[in-house]
């Protein structure tokens, strides 16, 4: 794949050049998607203002874990928005995956980078923008470790949920309809890990510490951010295991893709 | 009469045949409210009452709106704006009968089988497992149901004066784009609007987006009256807004394509 990256960035450039003919539509896009990050965080600010704490957080640095949360979707979705049920089924039902197979390029890069939807640029950056804001309403003094967390965080829940987008696309390729219930990972896992983790009962902590595993990649770095304990079973030490899990799983994601076109089979129009 | 009942089931079925849409529907509401739920079980562990609310009337607050997502944010959002641009909407006008009706009792019929597939499964099982205040005497539960449905009827009631907007631009959801932000926070879906500050909160309670969210949960916590007479009055309101937007978009309705 990686010899034919001059290829994709010209496909993914060429689709960037096709929305921005209508630059008004682009900024439109741009500015709402960062509209509803700003929102959101509002909201939820007023909120947590009411009550001062929640699970012994402060306002602020909670809403640092909806900036990291946020800014990960965001990168994760302008890779891997064409990845999603309705926009994969699209691809299975017009035909128009048959042709993508018979190309000399691989498939997974023709799709990724086939739409770049600048929406997803605007929930990245307002993600980064609410980092920086809370980070300094909570007082974090920045420092190239400090950084280095906040990066690793955003890198690795990225990775984590494009490789849920990896495997729900795996799976419309078998079933061509394709189900909603995806969101439920990629909006909800972002929204569950917004919050500090010790808020949650121990069921729902395990399976997003451990099995989809965003909560470990968001919360335990952004504990380093802020200089906090963890609560009992997730020490901070557990941020150098977000990297190499979060590899571990969007290339679980990558076998379900890989058995999703073993299995396809088109659907002859 | 009789047509438009028809329409309403009409409506009805075609919306309950989405099943695996549904079974996805019902999931990511579920689990938005489990998580919704924490939050609030979190946030008023040391405290009993933050802006008028207690934990349950916060609780109560988060499975309305879990219920009630897919009627307000309706999947079938567009498909009037699309009708409109495409130039089928000319049929709705050249059948017999009041179009605004045709296309409130259509809707209707679509966003009662969510009630009924969703909102009402998704309450009940929450209020068998969590302390929920709800109706405890049937008359409650009727005047719930009926702010329900009220909120159902608002809802189409918006979503096509949002969908009007193509009859003037084809860029009507651009202009949605802009908006959609600031109604997803006024009409209390971040957050419950009691949590917002005085001047804003007051604003908020003038405006149409109360009845979509705020009003059913007050129903159900015990205000009923207050809420349901601002449902209904938005219902009226916005029963003579669309039709003379109607009257208005129909004169000047232009046509693409042969």
């Amino acid at each position: 794949m990686a010899e034919h990256a001059g290829v994709y960035l010209r496909l993914a450039a060429a689709s960037v050049r096709a929305t921005a003919r209508r630059p008004a539509y682009l900024v439109v896009r741009f500015l709402s998607a960062g509209m509803i990050v700003g929102i959101e965080v509002a909201g939820v600010v007023l909120m947590l203002d009411r009550f001062g704490s929640i699970g012994g957080w402060r306002p602020a640095e909670v809403v640092v874990l909806f900036g990291l949360a946020f800014t990960a979707q965001g990168l994760a979705l302008v890779f891997g928005d064409t990845l999603e049920a309705d926009k994969v089924s699209e691809l299975v039902r017009r035909g128009t995956f048959d042709q993508v197979l018979t190309r000399p390029t691989s498939p997974l890069g023709w799709v990724v980078a086939s739409y770049v939807d600048t929406r997803f640029v605007g929930r990245m950056l307002a993600g980064a923008v609410t980092v920086a804001w809370a980070a300094d309403r909570a007082g974090v003094a920045w420092t190239p470790g400090r950084a280095g967390l906040a990066a690793l965080a955003v890198a690795c829940a990225a990775t984590i949920i494009f490789g849920v987008l990896l495997a729900a696309a795996g799976f419309t390729f078998v079933t061509v309809q394709g189900s909603e219930a995806v969101n439920v990972l990629i909006y909800g896992g972002q929204y569950l890990a917004s919050y500090p983790m010790q808020i949650y009962g121990s069921a729902l902590r395990f399976v997003f510490v451990w099995v989809i595993p965003i909560g470990l990649a968001i919360y335990v770095p952004a504990l380093g951010v802020l200089g906090r304990q963890g609560p009992a079973g997730l020490p901070g030490w557990l941020a150098w295991l977000s990297a190499p899990v979060a590899g571990a799983f969007a290339a679980l994601g990558g076998l379900a893709w890989r058995a999703g076109i073993r299995h396809y089979v088109g659907t002859g129009s | 009469m009789r047509a438009y009942l028809a329409l309403l089931r009409a409506g009805f079925q075609r919306q309950t045949s989405y099943r695996l849409a549904l079974a996805a529907g019902l999931l990511t509401n579920a689990f938005f409210g489990v998580v919704r739920t924490a939050v609030f079980y979190a946030l008023y562990r040391e405290r009993d009452q933050v802006a008028g609310l207690d934990v349950a009337d916060a609780l109560t607050y988060v499975w309305v709106l879990e219920g009630l997502f897919a009627v307000v944010w309706a999947p079938w959002f567009w498909e009037l704006a699309e009708a409109i641009r495409s130039g089928e909407f000319v049929a709705e006008l050249l059948r017999p009968g009041d179009p605004y009706l045709r296309l409130l009792a259509f809707d209707l019929g679509r966003t009662l089988s969510v009630l009924v597939t969703r909102t009402v499964p998704t309450l009940t099982v929450a209020a068998l497992l969590l302390p929920l205040r709800l109706p405890a005497t049937l008359g409650g539960l009727a005047l719930l149901g009926a702010s329900l449905v009220l909120a159902a009827v608002v809802s189409f009631q918006l979503r096509f004066l949002f969908g009007s907007a193509a009859f003037w631009t084809p860029d009507y959801r651009s202009l949605f784009m802009l908006v959609f932000p600031v109604l997803w926070l006024l009409s209390g879906f971040v957050v419950p609007v009691d949590f917002f500050p005085g001047p804003l909160r007051a604003l908020v309670d003038w405006s149409p987006l109360i009845p979509l969210l705020m009003a059913p949960v007050r129903v159900a916590t015990g205000a009923a009256g207050p809420a349901l007479a601002t449902q209904v009055a938005w219902v009226a309101l916005l029963w003579l807004g669309g039709r003379a937007v109607l009257a208005l978009a129909s004169r000047r309705l232009v046509v693409h394509g042969g």
